[in-house]
């Protein structure tokens, strides 16, 4: 793990509280000034846990999206006083005040709700997640073995595709075209070596694991999770926060 | 036949796993390409098949430059044979999955049934063509997968540890339809860290280490130059082992198998006092 700050100190849920509040605010602020607001809240404590830097490039996509999400929504509304039309001529593409305002606080509000993910990732131990899920949430072990599981099985995934791909290709397969419809069929060669080999391994897999005693009794942990003082208060201030919130 | 001049490949990571490699194989042999993990085997290969193109230098594929070629082009020249057949087996029957691969070069009807008849003749698999390949053993898959290259009409067959998974009987079979190939006249490239496999079929070595191509010649060469070896990671084949030091002191030429170990010592004792007690036959 990169630098360590007082963030990644926090117990995971900590942040997973943080992150709750932040998605309650987002839903109970109107303006976009204090969505705006909210949203550099966010950045603000990205920068305090050193992690703003490494989350940039997440932040940038989340940006990219609420903006097409924002291009796709202001479109549709007609209420208001039209501001301009794309196509004035055909009358298609009007843009009314209302429209950019309300798109406006849609497209924030997405953006802060969002932006919490990733600046939580940045600074939570993928184990330490499910460890404070199983032990502090009672989540049975199973369910959060499972899902960091799929998340591991990924790069393995893009190394088998790897290998399918180039088996497919020394058979001619040409996988280079443009044409839409070529390369929906292209697909099938792919997937279905794919899908074979995963489940092969899962097996293999679901194998090695009962071989090693897989749910046979009570689990430890190799690191203990605490919640420590400065969580309780970092806990409290941030449901503090989404109360007032909610109540202005 | 193929063809490297200055080859020389660098990861985007800026990793360089091939070092200006230059070799010539010639229409017809059998060549072994050796050498650990990480050598370099695997980047070479996949400039074969036109999956990655040289960094600097070019490679040759019969005239065709890999660089420039097309897939489907390089596919008609060199067929892959892959560790792992599931890879690429995704038909319900053996003879279609045999046929995938002359379909995608734009063949039709009866010349790809010919195709496929000849391609699952020379594998053993005609009487398999209507099975589904995922019921057939690990073998029999194997060798779906090296017909479905070879109804491609490759000249020249390249073999990636075609024999890891398998059982001696299994890696024989494979081995010695290989070899039939290979008497017919396919170039074909063994990708292997099977030392005796290499000392059994190939006629020539390439010895990769750390990207470099360190050694390549006749295997009686390669295999004397234990210091070579060494350095690649590589130990010399039982037999080798055990005949060095009568080979350094000229008692017995260089041998490959136990099989040639048996007639060399066979001719030096001839004559010999006992000998026919000693050895049967």
């Amino acid at each position: 793990m990169p630098p360590a700050s007082f963030l990644h100190n926090l117990h995971p849920l900590t942040k997973v509280v943080w992150s709750l509040a932040v998605v309650t605010a987002a839903f109970f602020l109107q303006g976009p000034l204090p969505l705006l607001l909210l949203w550099a809240s966010v950045l603000a404590v990205a920068g305090a846990g050193k992690v703003l830097r490494q989350v940039l490039p997440a932040l940038k996509g989340l940006a990219l999206l609420a903006g097409l999400f924002f291009l796709f929504q202001v479109f549709l509304i007609r209420e208001g006083n039209t501001v301009f039309t794309l196509f004035p001529a055909k009358g298609i593409g009007q843009v009314t005040d209302v429209g950019l305002y309300a798109c406006t606080v849609l497209a924030l509000r997405m953006l802060a709700m969002t932006s919490t993910i990733p600046v939580l990732l940045a600074t939570t131990n993928p184990k330490d997640m499910v460890v404070a899920f199983v032990e502090k949430l009672k989540v049975p072990y199973l369910y959060a073995f499972m899902l960091v599981t799929s998340l591991r099985f990924i790069p393995i995934l893009q190394e088998q595709l790897d290998l399918v791909l180039q088996a497919q290709r020394a058979r001619g397969r040409d996988l280079e075209g443009r044409n839409f419809i070529k390369r929906v069929k292209a697909v099938v060669p792919l997937a279905l070596p794919l899908l074979l080999v995963s489940i092969r391994r899962s097996r293999t897999l679901a194998i090695s694991l009962e071989t090693r005693g897989f749910g046979s009794g009570p689990r430890t942990h190799l690191r203990p999770l605490a919640f420590r003082p400065a969580d309780i208060a970092a806990t409290a201030a941030c449901l503090l926060l989404a109360f007032l919130v909610i109540l202005l | 036949m193929i063809r490297a001049e200055n080859l020389s490949f660098t990861y985007p990571n800026g990793l360089q796993a091939l070092k200006d490699i230059s070799f010539h194989i010639k229409k017809g042999e059998f060549a072994a390409i050796i050498g650990r993990n990480g050598s370099g085997k695997t980047t070479l290969l996949k400039h074969f098949n036109g999956l990655l193109k040289p960094t600097s230098g070019r490679l040759l594929i019969a005239g065709l430059d890999t660089a420039r070629a097309r897939t489907a082009e390089l596919a008609r020249k060199v067929g892959f044979l892959f560790q792992n057949p599931d890879h690429q087996i995704f038909l319900p029957t053996v003879a279609q999955e045999i046929a995938f691969g002359p379909r995608n070069l734009g063949l039709k009807g009866r010349e790809i049934e010919r195709r496929v008849a000849e391609a699952a003749a020379q594998v053993g698999l005609t009487e398999y063509l209507d099975a589904s390949p995922w019921k057939l053993g690990k073998g029999l898959r194997q060798r779906v997968a090296l017909a479905s290259v070879l109804a491609m009409g490759p000249d020249i067959l390249v073999l990636d540890e075609p024999t890891t998974g398998q059982d001696y009987r299994q890696a024989r079979e494979i081995m010695a339809i290989t070899k039939a190939l290979h008497r017919k006249g396919h170039t074909i490239i063994l990708v292997t860290h099977d030392m005796e496999l290499v000392a059994r079929y190939a006629e020539k070595a390439l010895v990769l280490g750390g990207g470099r191509l360190l050694l390549q010649g006749p295997l009686t060469e390669v295999f004397s130059r234990d210091d070579v070896l060494a350095e690649a990671g590589l130990l010399p084949p039982a037999v080798l082992r055990l005949t060095a030091p009568y080979r350094k002191a000229g008692l017995i030429p260089g041998v490959l198998t136990p099989e040639d170990l048996f007639r060399e010592v066979c001719t030096i004792l001839r004559g010999e006092d006992h000998a026919a007690r000693i050895l049967p036959a």
